[in-house]
């Protein structure tokens, strides 16, 4: 089966999943129903052996341009979902999990291939580099969508007057330390990352550092990161700033993928 | 067939629900009485503040003797009590069971005593001797089905009470109350009933006294906290997760100037302020202060208001819940009715079929085990495989409601007596 029926098919099921989840928040029954766990399993076992497949199809690593970029980033931020589910049983990140997954994968399933034979995608670094960089997405896309969620939250209990979301999302503490958590993998990640894009760049073009835009929104992003980490350790400081600050450093993130994908060519952006 | 008679909070005010009321202690005799006098083959009696309710087994299914029985019992006359009963009978009185049950019939709507009370009821009844087989099955499914509501809607959360939506903000602000810290400004009783809730939640009370320390001090020992005087308001705040306010006081006791020494010393963590003071006892402008969640009477009753709203929304589930149970536990009991034509059935199909083996045997003359075991297995076969499709269509009618024709027809057409 080629890769783009195993795109296809999972697009179908984290359809399914983003609908479940969609319906249960509009009726406020419970948003995780064994019915939306096994669509979203399901979708990502095939979603893995669409990765593979691709893998072998494209010959380097399927982490490069908008299509594999997305179908990839939608993979990770999957997964940082179940792994947050399986340790904090927290329903409510489907609420921006499923809808965004199954954005990117439509994605993924729109735009062409990219072929490049570029020899620097044959590199070893690539597949260890990208797959700390998704790893660092995923779990940063929870703490972003954390940190919304917060602020969601914030803004229903001062209003005085609930509506969908009082009821929908969980306490403020519980996205506060959700958001740290999940920020702490995230930014474990994102260093090893960045770690690794200078030694691949190094060994592929003699430098560290080439100041490319990419380069750059990945260490604002990972300097925003260290301040928001040795704030919440040193003083405490939780809460909206840091929710907000999270948020922005996301954003940063953001780009470096966005970069990556869209903005420079596929062969390019990894250069 | 199921029968309830009864009155409750939609049809009788509580004068006549009073009147009806049966007491703990006498339950056992009333249902040995309703047993023999109402004629019921099984009886049970569900008697709450908001319902009296009789369920009997009627023995036959134009009985109006339980609608006779409860006055009676009461020493009522039947007909001044007509204008609040209400008679229910077969698929309506299992529906009803299960809609009580669910709390989807309460006056409170989605509240959590019902189920327990309807539990106790048939344990009595159970005791007494007056539960059988179809009662107890009766109370399995709609003990589970409403179980199966509480967990699958949200129709029992949501606090719909003042005191109980303050400390269920207090929850969707800190998560967990353990070690919480509480203050009391003033010892009113709805404090006191807010900061008991929060204390069964693990959080810490400490009172401040105003000009009757005793008071404080009392309320204090009660809440397992400690009291202090009321010159320790700035201090006290500093630590303090939960502020309830509920003092006498004619003007402003809280300022602006306090809640903002209070927040630097928190370094930002939220501080949840209960004004519940008439007049309010809290600066309202504290509100715009970041980290600042100031909750009055008001606001406390528009949550109440919203969250039965939101019951209201989970009880259109909940009864969707409730009709699929209802209809799974009919299908069951109608399907009990051809029980008894489908073993004759097979009693039949196996008397032909022995008498068969009997005469074949002796024009075929001695068998080996292994032929006598092929004769027998084969004959079994064919009377298996030529009831096996009538038997599943005969439950599967049955559970529509066909049972009576069905009996008829099946005895006729295959000549069972």
């Amino acid at each position: 089966m080629s890769s783009s029926v195993y795109l296809l098919l999972t697009l179908a099921l984290y359809a399914v999943g983003a609908l479940h989840v969609f319906l249960h928040a509009m009726s406020r029954s419970r948003l995780l129903t064994s019915w939306t766990v096994t669509a979203t399993l399901g979708g990502f076992v095939v979603h893995t052996a669409g990765l593979s497949q691709r893998w072998t199809e494209a010959g380097h690593f399927p982490a490069v341009g908008l299509r594999d970029g997305s179908s990839f980033l939608a993979w990770a931020i999957v997964l940082a979902f179940l792994m947050t589910y399986v340790r904090t049983r927290e329903a409510v990140l489907s609420l921006a999990v499923h809808p965004v997954a199954f954005s990117l994968v439509l994605v993924a399933n729109l735009t062409p291939a990219s072929a490049s034979a570029d020899p620097i995608l044959k590199s070893l670094y690539l597949p260890v580099h990208a797959t700390l960089a998704f790893f660092g997405y995923g779990s940063l896309f929870v703490a972003c969508a954390m940190g919304v969620l917060y602020l969601v939250q914030e803004r229903e209990l001062k209003s005085r007057s609930p509506r969908a979301f009082y009821y929908l999302a969980p306490s403020l503490e519980r996205c506060d330390t959700l958001t740290a958590r999940s920020l702490e993998v995230g930014f474990t990640f994102l260093t090893l990352a960045i770690l690794t894009g200078l030694l691949w760049s190094h060994s592929a073009r003699g430098r560290y550092w080439s100041g490319d835009p990419k380069e750059w929104s990945a260490v604002v992003a990972w300097l925003i990161y260290v301040g928001l980490i040795v704030a919440r350790t040193r003083t405490g400081w939780g809460g909206r700033r840091s929710a907000l600050l999270g948020i922005a450093a996301f954003v940063a993130v953001a780009f470096t993928f966005l970069w990556m994908t869209v903005l420079a060519g596929a062969a390019n952006a990894v250069r | 067939m199921l029968v309830i008679v009864g009155v409750s909070h939609r049809t009788a005010p509580l004068p006549v629900r009073e009147s009806l009321a049966f007491p703990r202690e006498g339950l056992p005799a009333a249902l040995a009485r309703m047993r023999d006098e109402a004629r019921v083959g099984e009886a049970m009696i569900l008697s709450t503040c908001n319902r009296v309710e009789l369920y009997g087994r009627a023995l036959e299914p134009s009985d109006e003797d339980l609608a006779e029985f409860l006055p009676r019992f009461h020493g009522r006359s039947a007909e001044e009590l007509r204008p609040y009963l209400y008679r229910f009978q077969g698929d309506e009185a299992v529906r009803h069971a299960f809609r009580v049950a669910a709390s989807l019939d309460s006056m409170v709507l989605g509240e959590s005593q019902i189920l327990g009370q309807v539990k106790e009821a048939y344990q009595i009844a159970e005791k007494a001797g007056t539960l059988g087989a179809s009662f107890i099955a009766l109370r399995n499914r709609c003990l589970a089905a409403a179980k199966r509501t509480r967990t699958e809607t949200g129709i029992g959360q949501n606090a719909v009470s003042v005191s109980y939506v303050a400390v269920e903000l207090a929850r969707k602000i800190f998560g967990e109350l353990r070690d919480r810290a509480v203050l009391l400004v003033g010892a009113g009783k709805m404090s006191e009933l807010a900061a008991r809730h929060l204390v069964r939640g693990g959080a810490r009370a400490t009172v401040l006294g105003g000009r009757t320390f005793e008071k404080a001090e009392e309320l204090a020992a009660a809440l397992g906290g400690r009291a202090v005087p009321f010159e320790l308001l700035r201090e006290e705040m500093g630590p303090a997760d939960i502020v309830i306010s509920g003092t006498g006081a004619p003007g402003v006791v809280i300022r602006r100037a306090d809640v903002e020494a209070a927040l630097s010393a928190r370094r930002h963590r939220p501080l949840f302020l209960i004004d519940i003071a008439v007049p309010r006892d809290v600066d309202p402008s504290v509100r715009d202060l970041d980290g600042v969640f100031l909750y009055d009477l008001d606001d406390l009753k528009s949550v109440a208001e919203s969250n039965l709203r939101e019951r209201r929304k989970q009880a259109a589930v909940a009864e969707a819940l409730v009709e699929e149970e209802v209809r799974e536990f009919l299908g069951w009991q109608k399907s009990l009715d051809v029980v008894p034509l489908l073993v004759e059935l097979r009693r039949r199909g196996d008397e032909i079929r022995r008498a068969e083996i009997e005469k074949a045997r002796k024009k075929l003359g001695p068998l080996t085990p292994e032929q006598e075991e092929a004769l027998d297995s084969a004959t079994a076969a064919i009377v298996n495989k030529l009831l096996h499709p009538p038997t599943v269509q005969i439950k599967e009618m049955a559970k529509n409601g066909h049972a009576p024709e069905l009996v008829t027809l099946v005895r006729k057409l295959l000549g069972l007596s």
